[in-house]
């Protein structure tokens, strides 16, 4: 009896403080990569500064999204409708914008519209008690449909440079070098973080997913959690819409497909666990890094855009097994470091 | 072992006088007259759909009676959810559903109720260090309150769930069959986690359908059949074998005259 309690002892050690942190084991991989596309990139123009901001930029707005969705699967649900919500954000927002309403009121509009969206996705998931699964598959199909049948599924400028101050906050850069995109990430995560690892809704929100039982016999409102986790992804959406369209100056019908399951692998390859409950911040931020760096370096090596799915599986499935591995050593460990 | 608080008399800690109680048109539970002494370890026994489980909800704030009235020191109580019983100081710990097994020890026991400081942020080092001292008074050897409950023994899993009850002051601690799908070796451990309880002046109740178990542990043993007390006997006014003929008879002998008939 005293066996297991020694081995939870030895989580002091480095090697055990190698497993128990888990963002680290992440960070390497993100590292490995970043090294491949620089080597094999023609003329190392992976690292190339203008590469560097292009991927900061872009690579924020689906990291934003991703690092919601690690927060939303570790209370124990998923969202598949983060793409088709951002479609419908982005439309929203050139839709208000065109309304001729002040520019800072039309982005509101947009992350309240994408709140609402999530929040309307987590009551059915908890009231309706249905899988999130089914819930936001549902909403997946939606809330894209409706959006083709609103915009007729045509792409549409829109003028926001005549809003440079809105264009540099939101879009441009700070001090002419690193992109605001990246800070508003930066920011995201680390308000995720600190609610989920330091603030005490954090624990909520863990335990909820790992055993919604006991968490509701210690008095925590689990359908709350959930529905606030759904709530800031629909938000981070929005985030993430807005930027886009001041980013590429146009509406597309097509913004945001597939990025449901691109947000799911990343939280998967940053350590969270499909059932809830297993997860931290940090490794979802690389994990979100890893599958963006990923997208952006394959563009960079002319690799044929189908090849990227192909790649996405690989790393998909063996960030995966070695996720089990990983959690296996880690019982012995202790918990998580973040 | 435990001196009886003194001062308070007579009143036990918990009286619960005719309880009723009906799912339906099923009556779970038919006039039970139940009361637990201060700093006592009472054994509730009985065979599945006895009835324990019914009680002890009554008891806990989770259902409430159709009939009868519960006292807690004296004072009459109405309890609408399980949060008044915490308030009153009944802790209930549920077997196998009392903690998160992927998260730490310290947030196990502080779930819910999160030591803090500004802004709702969690004082963790105050976690750790809290715990890890309720766990040690439950003469628990654990090290690291960042250790997962997944990696525990049953036995130590039962011991995160009791020092939490145990940090939170409580006076009555009911224990729902936690040495269920327990080792010989772990169910001895919780056992001596009860004597622990009551050294600290708490009560306890041991819900349990083994017997043996039971006889160990409790100073009294309340046995419930079919929803009707049966039997309200003190250890040392009865033998191991009576109450095992009372569980499986489901009857009280009239030969028996130990028994101090409450019923």
């Amino acid at each position: 009896m005293t066996l297991s309690a020694e081995k939870s002892g030895r989580g002091r050690s480095i090697g055990g403080y190698l497993i128990r942190m888990r963002s680290l084991n992440v960070f390497f991989i993100f590292v490995i990569l970043f090294a491949v596309f620089t080597f094999l990139s023609p003329g190392n123009r992976f690292i190339s500064k203008d590469n560097i901001l292009i991927y900061l930029a872009t690579g924020a707005e689906f990291n934003i999204i991703a690092v919601a969705v690690g927060m939303l699967m570790i209370s124990g649900e998923f969202d598949l409708s983060v793409g088709s919500v951002l479609v419908f954000c982005s439309y929203t927002f050139t839709q208000v914008y065109a309304s001729g309403v002040h520019i800072l009121l039309a982005v509101i509009i947009t992350a309240g519209a994408g709140t609402i969206l999530g929040f309307i996705n987590g009551m059915i998931t908890v009231k309706a008690r249905i899988p999130s699964f089914i819930t936001t598959l549902g909403a997946m199909l939606l809330w894209r449909g409706v959006t083709l049948m609103w915009s007729g599924g045509e792409q549409k400028g829109i003028d926001l440079l005549q809003h440079p101050v809105m264009y540099k906050l939101i879009a441009g850069s700070i001090g002419g070098l690193i992109p605001s995109q990246f800070f508003w990430f930066i920011g995201i995560a680390v308000i995720l973080a600190l609610i989920m690892h330091y603030h005490k809704v954090g624990n909520w929100i863990f335990t909820t997913g790992d055993n919604r039982e006991a968490a509701r016999a210690m008095g925590i409102r689990t359908d709350r959690m959930k529905v606030l986790c759904f709530s800031i992804v629909g938000f981070a959406v929005a985030v993430a819409a807005v930027m886009q369209i001041f980013r590429a100056g146009t509406f597309s019908a097509r913004a945001g497909d597939g990025w449901e399951l691109k947000a799911i692998a990343a939280a998967v390859v940053g350590g969270t666990a499909l059932t809830g409950g297993i997860g931290s911040m940090m490794g979802v931020f690389w994990g979100a890094f890893v599958i963006s760096v990923i997208e952006n370096g394959l563009v960079l090596l002319r690799v044929p855009y189908y090849w990227t799915f192909t790649i996405f599986g690989v790393v998909i499935v063996s960030t995966a097994i070695l996720s089990v591995y990983i959690e296996k050593r880690r019982l012995l460990f202790g918990a998580e470091r973040c | 072992m435990g001196d009886t608080k003194s001062g308070r008399g007579d009143t036990p800690l918990v009286r619960m006088v005719d309880i009723h109680k009906w799912f339906g048109k099923v009556c779970a539970l038919r006039g039970i007259n139940f009361e637990v002494q201060h700093n006592e370890i009472v054994g509730l026994v009985g065979d599945n759909g006895a009835g324990k489980s019914t009680l002890i909800k009554i008891l806990s704030g989770y259902h409430g009676a159709d009939r009868g009235e519960i006292y807690f020191e004296g004072k009459k109580i109405n309890m609408s959810n399980p949060k008044d019983a915490k308030k009153l100081g009944i802790e209930t710990v549920y077997q196998e559903q009392a903690l998160s097994l992927h998260v730490s020890i310290a947030r196990n026991v502080f779930m819910g109720r999160e030591l803090t400081r500004t802004l709702g942020f969690m004082d963790r080092k105050r976690m750790d260090k809290e715990s890890m001292d309720a766990i040690t008074k439950l003469g628990l050897r654990i090290k690291d309150p960042e250790a997962v409950v997944e990696a525990l023994s049953g036995g130590q899993r039962q011991g995160v769930a009791i020092a939490r009850v145990l940090y939170f002051k409580a006076k009555l601690v009911i224990l729902d069959e936690p040495t269920m799908a327990l080792s010989v070796q772990e169910s001895q451990q919780v056992l001596d986690f009860m004597q622990q309880l009551k050294a600290g002046g708490i009560s306890v109740i041991f819900i349990t359908h083994n017997i043996f178990h039971a006889y160990q542990a409790a100073e009294r043993f309340f046995i419930l059949s079919h929803g009707e007390a049966l039997t309200d006997v003190r250890k040392e006014d009865t033998t191991i074998d009576h109450l095992i003929e009372l569980i499986v008879s489901g009857k009280v002998e009239i030969k028996k005259q130990a028994t101090e008939g409450k019923t």
